[in-house]
């Protein structure tokens, strides 16, 4: 069953920037309605950590003020969003899902919101997301566990896990999420809204919670793959402040967007896909081809290439790497994880450091055949973005029995393999499964294709509309 | 030479020389689990074909020539 979002929150992003540009709607009425559905959808899918209302109404009320002055405003002026709880704010607290950082107040702001704030856009306030961002079901011990607002009894996806739902919900126009292996793509996914997974260094990491530092990257969830690139437009470039930044130009990403993709070639491999997707994945991310064809797409059969030993290449680098961002609180105070993050960090600890280093080594040869292989007669290359349908939270829980462990590991198969590589991939909606829950389509490009990316995911979406479907209302 | 795999106790004992303590018995599944999830990167035959002149830094260098043209 699907719902219908009326008034103010039915808008897209883009929309409602727009409406507030030309003066058609006010930050403030744009807040009130994020709030009024802030109130009913938070207990049944428990997206936010905080609310910060009074701030946001006064923060819509200095933008409706600059807007009517006809000041210079940025392209997101009096735009609400929200964000992973892993963002910091200068004296302000940052939990980052956890109880070991829970009222932590950070001293520096991260450099990524610092780009919305330039941008106009507001926050509305703190999104809920897996204990310091490692899982990716959407349990959390300390903080509650977040729930899909398509079905509360399944997981919205991890990490980013209140990204997911607020945005899907329609709590917010749009959010930031980390992806260190597949968190901003999980919650995307399972929750029927488009994110972008970005390049490694495009975006600046500077005061946002670390995890992994060879595979961290920040990303926005957003309604659709126009929406995300006005985020991605806003957010992306060089920080001095982050030592593993890049100076690579920044796109005109929405400029980019296009209706037709003449001339865009696709690579996929429908027999990998009907082998190893469950039947209803497979016939979704085979329809989102033959409709990427219809808008001038020219679709190349390419053999996909070896995720599973790439993604183990990333399971290499995560464990080592956050095992060592922990290690302090790990040797003082373990008790203060929840045991299954406990039990990821502990693992880290036992990779040796030279197998660990050898696989950074092989990272720029093995990046190297992926474009001149996999992408050799291809720009884009697309694969479902989980080869299951979404699970259910009491299945990927503690109580989840003997497939608990085969499920975790297939939400993020079809992901961690682009973390390793550093590249960027686009998650869209493609479907819904007989349950309602919603199927994902993922297209993953060279270093730096964001802008290739966010235009093949708008014209896919201006021909399909699973991403304008709302979860729905709760009674 | 085939390589080895971690056992409980080499997992215990590699956590304890860095200060992290195990509850009894978890070394054991700490072992098979990192047997699932790393075993395919430690047996890539991608490994035996690395030069000596690539480093753990030469991505950020890689990222740049491997962009579209």
């Amino acid at each position: 069953m699907q719902g219908e979002v009326t008034g103010p929150c039915g808008m897209s992003l883009a929309q409602a920037a727009r409406a507030l540009r030309e003066r058609r709607i006010s930050s403030r009425e744009l807040v009130a309605a994020c709030l009024a559905r802030i109130e009913r959808w938070q207990p049944r899918i428990n997206a936010f950590v905080a609310v910060e209302a009074g701030a946001a109404l006064e923060a819509a009320a200095a933008a409706d003020a600059a807007l009517a002055n006809a000041a210079a405003c940025g392209a997101l002026a009096g735009v609400p969003l929200a964000h992973k709880d892993m963002f910091y704010r200068a004296g302000r607290v940052s939990n980052c899902g956890s109880r070991i950082r829970r009222g932590w107040i950070a001293k520096a702001t991260s450099g990524a919101l610092e780009r919305l704030a330039g941008a106009g856009a507001l926050q509305l306030g703190t999104l809920s997301m897996a204990e310091f961002a490692y899982g990716p079901t959407g349990h959390n011990d300390h903080w509650g566990d977040c729930r899909n607002p398509w079905n509360p009894a399944y997981a919205p996806g991890g990490s980013s896990s209140g990204s997911g739902a607020a945005v899907a919900a329609r709590l917010a126009f749009g959010a930031l999420g980390s992806d260190t292996g597949g968190s901003v793509r999980v919650p995307a996914a399972v929750c029927g809204v488009s994110g972008l997974k970005t390049t490694w260094g495009r975006v600046s990491r500077h005061a946002a919670m670390p995890l992994c530092p060879s595979l961290d990257t920040v990303g926005p969830l957003a309604r659709s793959a126009e929406d995300c690139a006005h985020l991605l437009a806003a957010v992306a470039g060089f920080d001095p402040r982050d030592p593993l930044s890049a100076q690579e130009s920044v796109g005109d990403y929405v400029a980019s967007l296009k209706t037709q993709l003449n001339g865009t070639r696709v690579g996929f491999s429908p027999t990998w896909i009907e082998r190893d997707a469950e039947p209803e994945v497979a016939a979704a991310v085979l329809a989102a081809a033959a409709a990427m064809r219809s808008v001038g797409a020219t679709l190349v059969e390419v053999p996909p290439p070896d995720v599973d030993t790439l993604s183990a290449h990333c399971m290499v680098v995560m464990q080592a790497e956050s095992s060592a961002q922990h290690a302090r609180w790990m040797r003082e105070r373990p008790a203060d994880y929840s045991a299954v993050v406990r039990a990821r960090l502990e693992a880290g600890f036992a990779i040796p450091a030279a197998a660990y280093l050898e696989t950074l080594r092989l990272r720029a040869p093995l990046l190297e055949r992926f474009c001149s292989a996999t992408l050799r007669e291809a720009e884009l290359y697309l694969l479902p973005a989980m080869n299951i349908r979404a699970p259910t939270l009491e299945q990927t829980g503690p109580g989840g029995g003997p497939q608990m462990p085969r499920l975790l590991g297939e939400l993020t198969r079809l992901m961690r393999w682009v973390n390793y590589l550093g590249v960027p991939a686009l998650v869209v909606p493609c479907g819904f499964d007989t349950r309602g829950l919603p199927i994902a389509a993922q297209l993953v490009g060279r270093p730096f294709t964001e802008a290739a990316l966010l235009a093949a995911g708008h014209a896919y979406q201006q021909a399909t509309d699973w991403h304008r479907r709302a979860p729905p209302e709760p009674s | 030479m085939a390589a080895k795999q971690l056992t409980g106790d080499t997992v215990e004992t590699l956590l304890a020389v860095q200060g992290v303590g195990l509850a009894p018995g978890r070394g054991e599944r700490l072992a098979q689990g990192l047997k699932a999830s790393i075993g395919a990167s430690l047996e890539d035959p991608a490994r035996s074909e690395l030069e000596l002149d690539a480093e753990p830094c030469g991505f950020v260098l890689g990222l740049q020539q491997c962009k579209a043209k």
